[in-house]
């Protein structure tokens, strides 16, 4: 465990400071200047000492407060990331959803237009045929004239049937007349016979 | 694969005779590679059948061999050429396999006058053998008429074959008897098409009329003879009706006479779609109707007669189309596309040709 800390550690180090520049020269040179002031002997090189010392440190306190802050900073933008990535799979989600909703809503477009089409074709078909109201008036206005003429057939047949039995009546009126007429000579010409036969015998 | 020497005889005018041990072995791999060229030059499929599970294609020959294609390898984003080729092929019939049609667990394949089922989950093992062989009784038994179509009918579970012999014999799937025999077509019969509404079957042929048939009653019911009306027939490429789709109350047929859709009930012709090329397969999909025929093209039509789209394919003449619409698969939904070739093209968007799977 601590051997993989370590390498850790020096890979970072080597990272963020490779060179030795920066705040861990800076660190090694505040021990040695600390070193060198215990072991100065005048109070001027002393103070000038402790002075250096003391604006060294104020400056590795201030890199340090940096870091500090720029780490801050990174961990509120890694929230304000993950804060973005879940609002993108939301709508990525939202986005699948009404995909789905489009391909339903495709599929009835699609049947609707089917219907449509189907209807067109057989409009076209039926606009071939004549007008349904049209040929029923025809037919009706045909019906009405065979009416009509059915009933002159019927007038016309029952005069025929009068003249008919008028003249029968007629001829068998003439026909008797005749009859008689004859009857008649015939029995006249009898009693001119008889007559005749009467005068004959009373002669002699 | 079993050698067909009997297929190709004039393939031994091509071979000289091998010379020494090294030299024997070397012609027989030459001519065996020849062999399997030539055999995919004169290549034919003429059905194609979808798995149950909707992940593989079953595809018939004019060899009689069928080969099952993993659609989705062939789909998947890491495909190769392999993924390309039959997963297995085997000698199915002595002669082409005309038809073939899947049920939930079987697939069943129909050649020159017999019909045999094969279960899919033994198929793609080598080796494979059918479930079982069925003949349906034929007039005389020297005749061995063609099965040209199958149909399955859900609602009575029975299969309806339809081919050489004019009639159309149904066999009941449980227990494999051959129940009726439908007479009335005068010639042979292409296509077959069920109504499902009112359970009637439509069968088509080369004399020209299409026939409804009533299943229970089993009389017929209705005849379209389609060549004698003026607006679709054309006689100088004959009366037979090479294709049929039923959609309930509309069907459309074509073949010799133009491709055209009727209105069932009133037995009209309502829209005659200008193709002049014979069609060999066509079927309704959403509010379209796929159509493919002589000539590389699917067509797409619309209802009204327009002519929505053609894509072109990698085969000179089209025999069947397959949509695969199982819903157990559907990243594997497309279009296939089989005909005068060893290939089948597969369409995934009906915009365009995908890629083609090959014997």
């Amino acid at each position: 465990m601590g051997a993989v800390t370590d390498d850790e550690v020096i890979r970072k180090r080597l990272l963020i400071d490779g060179d030795g520049a920066g705040d861990d020269r800076r660190i090694n040179l505040l021990v040695k200047s600390f070193i060198k002031w215990c072991n100065s002997g005048s109070q001027e090189e002393g103070y000038s000492q402790y002075q250096r010392m003391l604006s060294t440190l104020s400056q590795c306190e201030f890199s340090m407060g940096k870091t500090l802050l720029v780490y801050d900073m990174n961990l509120r933008e890694m929230e304000n990331y993950e804060k973005i990535y879940k609002e993108i799979e939301c709508s990525i989600a939202g986005a699948h959803e009404k995909i789905a909703e489009c391909k339903k809503q495709i599929l009835q477009a699609k049947r609707i237009r089917k219907n449509r089409q189907e209807y067109d074709a057989l409009a076209k078909v039926i606009q071939h045929h004549p007008d349904r109201h049209e040929t029923l008036k025809e037919l009706e206005a045909l019906g009405k004239e065979l009416e009509h003429l059915s009933h002159i057939k019927e007038s016309v047949e029952d005069k025929l049937e009068l003249r008919r039995k008028q003249f029968h009546v007629l001829l068998s009126t003439i026909h008797e007349l005749q009859q008689t007429l004859e009857n008649d000579e015939k029995l006249s010409e009898v009693e001119e016979a008889q007559d005749e036969s009467m005068e004959t015998d009373t002669k002699p | 694969m079993k050698h067909q020497t009997s297929t190709l005889p004039f393939l031994s005018v091509f071979l000289e005779p091998p010379m020494g041990m090294h030299g024997q072995v070397l012609a027989a791999a030459k001519e065996a590679e020849v062999f399997q060229a030539l055999q995919r030059l004169h290549m034919t499929i003429f059905s194609q059948s979808v798995s149950p599970c909707g992940k593989f294609l079953a595809a018939g020959n004019n060899y009689g061999q069928i080969a099952i294609f993993s659609l989705s390898a062939a789909l998947s984003s890491e495909a190769k050429e392999e993924s390309k080729k039959p997963v297995v092929t085997f000698q199915a019939h002595d002669g082409p396999v005309y038809s073939m049609v899947s049920t939930d667990r079987h697939l069943l394949s129909a050649g020159d006058g017999e019909v045999k089922a094969w279960l899919w989950a033994e198929m793609l093992k080598k080796g494979c053998k059918e479930l079982w062989c069925r003949q349906p009784p034929y007039r005389t038994s020297l005749e061995v008429p063609e099965i040209n179509a199958l149909l399955l009918v859900p609602k009575e579970n029975s299969l309806i074959l339809a081919g050489g012999d004019c009639q159309l014999h149904t066999m009941d799937l449980e227990t494999g008897t051959f129940t009726r025999v439908l007479r009335g077509h005068t010639d042979y019969i292409h296509c077959l098409a069920l109504r499902e509404r009112s359970p009637e079957v439509l069968s088509g042929g080369e004399d020209g009329a299409v026939r409804l048939w009533d299943l229970r009653t089993a009389k017929e019911v209705q005849t379209i003879e389609v060549y004698k009306h003026e607006e679709c027939s054309r006689p100088h490429n004959g009366r037979w009706i090479g294709c049929l789709a039923t959609d309930s109350d509309w069907m459309v047929c074509g073949g010799g006479p133009a491709l055209t859709l009727w209105h069932l009930r009133s037995s009209t012709p309502t829209t005659v779609f200008p193709m002049r090329a014979p069609q060999k397969h066509v079927t309704f999909y959403q509010d379209l109707i796929l159509s493919a025929g002589q000539g590389r093209c699917v067509n797409q039509w619309q209802l009204s007669g327009e002519l929505k789209a053609q894509v072109p394919g990698s085969s000179p003449g089209l025999l069947s189309l397959s949509l695969n619409q199982q819903p157990a698969a559907p990243e594997c939904k497309v279009l296939t596309a089989a005909g005068n070739s060893c290939r089948v093209d597969v369409f995934t968007n009906l915009g365009y040709r995908a890629f083609s799977l090959s014997f």
